[in-house]
């Protein structure tokens, strides 16, 4: 739990490092940064302790999560190329201390003890993250996407903290622990029902997270605002901030809420299975290739939620293998999104369309094979770690007796086909159209990213209990 | 020796030399692709000649475990790397042997991204190989799928005109199909307990290879009594334990006597109903095999050869691998269904053969029809059939590689394919206009050639069957009528008359040695195994006797 307390502080180190002219030493600092923290993170392996005051509580679960967290930070900040060389227009040291100071929001998201926190961490990413969308400053679409965030989101938080205060009425607690008994006594109290305070005070607090990890029908604004931002903020959009939120949704439920399953379990059925139409049968229509990772992201909210639902403790582990396989796979296309669609604008051309990619892989191998392996991962092909994500989740809901899972089943395997589909799109793009891009001068850091996130998709598709048998 | 491992990992490693040689030995490619083919040949040879006969399990045995999950209450999960050949494998490794050899050889024409094309080539040698010969039903589902990627980039850069359009069809048609499979695959998982592996668990024996029957039944018993923890659970994904009723676990969903129902259904049925789908696909059974027509057109002609050759194969193989042994009441209830859908291809097939100038579409046409035959076979669930079955799918194995590349000879030399463009050709092409005779005789069951044992033996298989009516089979045998129909009247149209070449200039040269050297040993082969069909019947009739046991 140190890891916070370091990387407040780093965050505030780099805004000093800021004022040094060298630009150079603020990349390996930040990565220096995240891996001591990652290191403070191991230190709590295996212990149960409560922090500030019943604050946060740190559990094999929960450093579990914050690993795959930081070691997304760590990837995302890997890829950035310290944002350019564009002076005026980029300020590196205040974007890292951002990333930082959201790597906090989103640790405290997955660790909360009481919900006075949750809220707390939600918001410093949050807000983070709204100035990070608005980062590219004279572009307007990065402008109107971050006014867009920021309307839509604050509107998404107002709305958890009212669901906060009305099952704090229902239960008099803000500890989820707490909670959980006054909810028990409560249900005793009405003999078997629940009052109209919990019952609007758990779906406020449920329709306040599935906004921040884009689930249907709360998604509208997912694809304007990853579209918008900056690419590189959309990577740690799409992996950062989704873990976290699902992680939350996934502790508050199944720690305060596992007695009113019926409560909360049933609207997310329709969620779930709408998430995952929506998701899927949209991003089969998008030109561009950026819009069609947003659609994707939202479609993996629905299989991460699908965990959710199952309510059975080994559910955990497949809620972070499957984080895991997403990130890495997503944050490989976006390193290679982020400079294919750079060179191009260089020469003037189409900018984050499939068109973009075409022809790919006569010049950059190593870009087209990062990317059809990313690809293939998120479309759960074998071999690769997406495949056995899929193929946990998919087993949760099957060992699951309701039948409702039996509809979730049906309707998850049919969009999985579905997204095969416009994951291939890229790869046929790079491999089968005819066109032409330049060779692309990658850093070796660069290169040594793509490289290990590309092992590692492979590897965990090879191996899955190297990872699985720790969660 | 491992020596199915050398088998699949061969032509896999060999992929990679390929990817990661320099561009100076561009020009080699082709030959050590054809040196590996040449060299697997010959090990499937050899698995050929010390195949036994008389026994009817899994032979060449390999076993190492690969993926060990705790998956808490749910017991531990096990995936093993675990292969072997019995009878109905055997023949398909040895087809897969011939026909990837074959199809180097043909190979030799691809002139641009040598090195891209050969490694995925060698590539998809392994993953079909190791299809044939995976026991466990996961390793099986991932050379399946695996085998799906090298295809698709072979038919979608070297294809023809419309190669993304067919790459991309084919690959969603064989991957909603799988995808089917994966359901099954994961309900089988949750279901089957591996009895030898529990038994460590549990105390009963300390090592595996301490495993009696006795002990078998005594953990069966056990699990019936639901006297294990499920903690203690092993499950499995081996293909050796699912035919038997006892290693199901007693409460869930595809045990025989729990009879689960879902949306109504009972799970074991629909559960079959999947597997026939996913693999039907593949085969394909007429309505779902639309994909076959586009991509054979575009794909290739090696490519176009190892598919109809070989990965055809792979739905009838599953038919027979996993869904009869796994489910033979299910099987047995719905035997005329299968034969129904059979009879239909068979049919369809013939008809839309007749129908089409494409000549590749009615190549591809023919296949399907063919293809209905091996359908037909294994649902009369008849030892002539399940046997004529298998040797049916040996048999056009051979005949559609040969086919494929007389197209490709053709189509080399003119660049067109539609079969009124031609007339006389065998004025000025003796040796083409011989093989291609032989070729749509063997296909259309002249007796002397391997086609004919396939179909005699299916048909027997439908008439001898006390589960479809015999009306049924007889309609099949009118599929014989229409396929000497379409070949005939192509024979007729194409070599026959006075020479006559749409839009084509220069002179038609004959086979050249390299065309020759891959039609000659097919044409003797059809031939060979069309006199001695006790040349793959030994291979196939212990195992299928077993089999048949089942039922």
């Amino acid at each position: 739990m140190n890891a916070i307390i370091a990387l407040s502080l780093f965050g505030i180190s780099n805004l000093f490092l800021g004022f040094l002219n060298n630009r150079k030493i603020l990349l390996p600092a930040t990565l220096v940064f995240i891996l001591i923290a990652l290191g403070l993170n191991f230190a709590d392996w295996n212990h149960e302790y409560y922090w500030f005051n019943n604050m946060l509580k740190t559990n094999n679960l929960s450093v579990n999560f914050v690993t795959i967290i930081l070691l997304s930070t760590f990837l995302v900040v890997a890829i950035s190329r310290s944002f350019g060389d564009d002076d005026e227009h980029s300020h590196p040291a205040e974007y890292y201390a951002i990333l930082l100071f959201s790597a906090v929001g989103a640790i405290m998201m997955v660790t909360f003890e009481n919900l006075i926190m949750l809220f707390v961490g939600l918001e410093i990413l949050s807000v983070s993250m709204y100035v990070l969308t608005g980062s590219d400053k004279r572009s307007l679409r990065s402008n109107e996407a971050a006014l867009k965030y920021f309307l839509m989101g604050s509107f998404a938080t107002g709305i958890l903290l009212f669901g906060v205060a009305l099952v704090y009425g229902a239960t008099s607690s803000f500890d989820i622990h707490g909670i959980a008994q006054g909810v028990a006594k409560a249900k005793e109290q009405m003999g078997g029902a629940y009052g109209p305070l919990l019952y609007s005070g758990v779906i406020l607090i449920m329709v306040g997270l599935l906004f921040k990890i884009s689930a249907a029908p709360f998604h509208f604004w997912t694809p304007d605002v990853y579209d918008g931002a900056p690419s590189i903020f959309t990577a740690f959009m799409s992996t950062v901030v989704k873990t976290a939120g699902v992680a939350a949704t996934y502790r508050i439920l199944s720690i305060s809420f596992p007695s009113v399953y019926g409560l909360w379990g049933n609207p997310l059925v329709y969620i779930v299975c709408a998430t995952l139409i929506i998701g899927n049968i949209t991003a089969v229509y998008q030109q561009s290739f950026k819009r069609m990772l947003a659609y994707s992201s939202i479609s993996h909210a629905g299989y991460l939620l699908i965990t959710v639902l199952a309510k059975r403790p080994e559910t955990n582990s497949s809620l972070l293998f499957y984080s895991l396989a997403y990130a890495i796979a997503t944050i490989t296309a976006f390193a290679v999104l982020m400079v294919v669609s750079e060179a191009q604008a260089k020469n003037g051309k189409a900018d984050e369309s499939f068109e973009a990619l075409n022809g790919l892989a006569n010049n950059n191998p190593l870009l087209a094979f990062s990317l059809t392996i990313s690809m293939l991962s998120l479309a759960g092909i074998p071999l690769t770690a997406g495949f056995f994500g899929k193929f946990f989740v998919f087993s949760d809901a099957f060992s699951n007796p309701s039948s409702l899972f039996k509809w979730i089943l049906v309707i998850a395997i049919l969009m999985s086909t579905v997204g095969i589909y416009y994951y291939f799109k890229p790869i046929i793009a790079a491999y089968m159209k005819k066109g032409e891009v330049a060779k692309i001068e990658l850093s070796p850091l660069y290169k040594f990213i793509l490289i290990l996130t590309t092992t590692l998709t492979i590897l965990l598709g090879l191996a899955p209990d190297l990872v699985k048998n720790i969660f | 020796m491992p020596i199915l491992s050398v088998l699949i990992f061969l032509p896999l490693i060999a992929s990679l030399v390929v990817a990661f040689s320099p561009d100076q030995f561009k020009a080699y490619f082709k030959w050590f692709t054809l040196g590996v083919t040449a060299i697997e040949l010959a090990i499937c040879i050899y698995l050929y000649q010390n195949f036994n006969h008389d026994v009817a399990d899994y032979q060449f045995l390999e076993q190492l475990d690969w993926i060990t999950l705790p998956l808490g209450n749910l017991g531990i999960g096990s995936i093993d790397y675990l292969l072997g050949v019995d009878g109905i494998s055997m023949p398909m490794v040895l087809l897969t042997g011939i026909v990837m050899f074959v199809g180097a050889l043909s190979s030799f024409q691809i002139e641009q991204k040598e090195r891209g094309y050969f490694s995925l080539y060698l590539l998809l040698t392994g993953s079909v190989i190791g299809c044939f010969m995976a026991l466990d039903m996961f390793l099986f589902y991932l050379f399946f799928e695996f085998m799906l990627l090298p295809m698709y980039f072979l038919i979608g850069i070297w294809g023809g005109p419309r190669k993304e359009y067919a790459s991309i069809k084919f690959f969603l048609y064989t991957l909603f199909g799988s995808i089917f499979i994966l359901i099954v695959m994961i309900a089988l998982y949750l279901s089957v307990v591996d009895p030898v592996e529990t038994a460590v668990r549990i105390g009963l024996i300390n090592d595996v290879s301490e495993i009696t029957p006795q002990i078998i039944t005594e953990v069966q018993n056990l699990l019936k009594d639901l006297k294990i923890p499920s903690e203690q659970i092993v499950h499995t994904f081996d293909l050796r334990f699912m035919p038997d009723a006892g290693n199901f676990l007693p409460d869930s969903w595809l045990n025989i006597l729990s009879g689960t129902q879902i949306f109504s259904f009972s799970a074991r049925a629909l559960a079959f109903i999947l597997l026939m789908i996913g693999f039907g696909i593949k085969l394909p059974a007429v309505p779902v095999h639309t994909w076959l027509p586009d991509a054979h057109v575009e794909a290739p002609t090696p490519v176009s050869v190892v598919l109809a050759g070989i990965l055809l194969k792979i739905g009838g193989y599953g038919f027979l691998r996993i869904a009869y042994p796994i489910f033979p009441e299910v099987a047995t209830e719905y035997a005329f269904v299968i034969v129904a859908f059979g009879v239909l291809s068979i049919i369809y097939g013939a008809f839309n053969a007749l129908a089409m100038n494409d000549l590749k579409k009615m190549i591809a046409y023919s296949s399907v029809s063919h293809m209905g035959f091996v359908l037909l076979g294994i649902g009369s669930l008849t030892s002539e059939g399940i046997n004529g079955a298998v040797y049916q799918m040996f048999s056009h194995g051979v005949l559609s590689a040969m086919l494929f590349l007389l197209v490709g000879v053709l189509y080399d030399r003119t660049h067109d394919r539609r079969i009124d463009s031609y007339q006389g050709l065998a004025n000025k092409m003796p040796l083409y206009t011989a093989m291609t005779a032989i070729a749509f005789f063997a296909s259309l069951g002249l007796p002397a050639f391997s086609g004919f044992i396939g179909e005699v033996f299916t048909l027997m298989g439908g008439f001898n069957s006390p589960l479809i009516p015999r009306w049924l089979t007889a309609i099949a045998a009118f599929g014989l009528v229409l396929g000497a129909g379409y070949f005939l009247w192509t024979l007729q149209r194409i070599f026959f008359g006075k020479y006559w070449v749409r839009q084509f200039e220069g002179t038609l040269e004959d086979l050249t040695f390299r065309e020759k050297s891959m039609l000659y040993p097919l044409a003797i082969l059809a031939f060979v195994f069309g006199i001695f069909p006790h040349l793959i019947f030994d291979l196939t009739n212990a195992t299928i006797s077993e089999l048949l046991k089942l039922f």
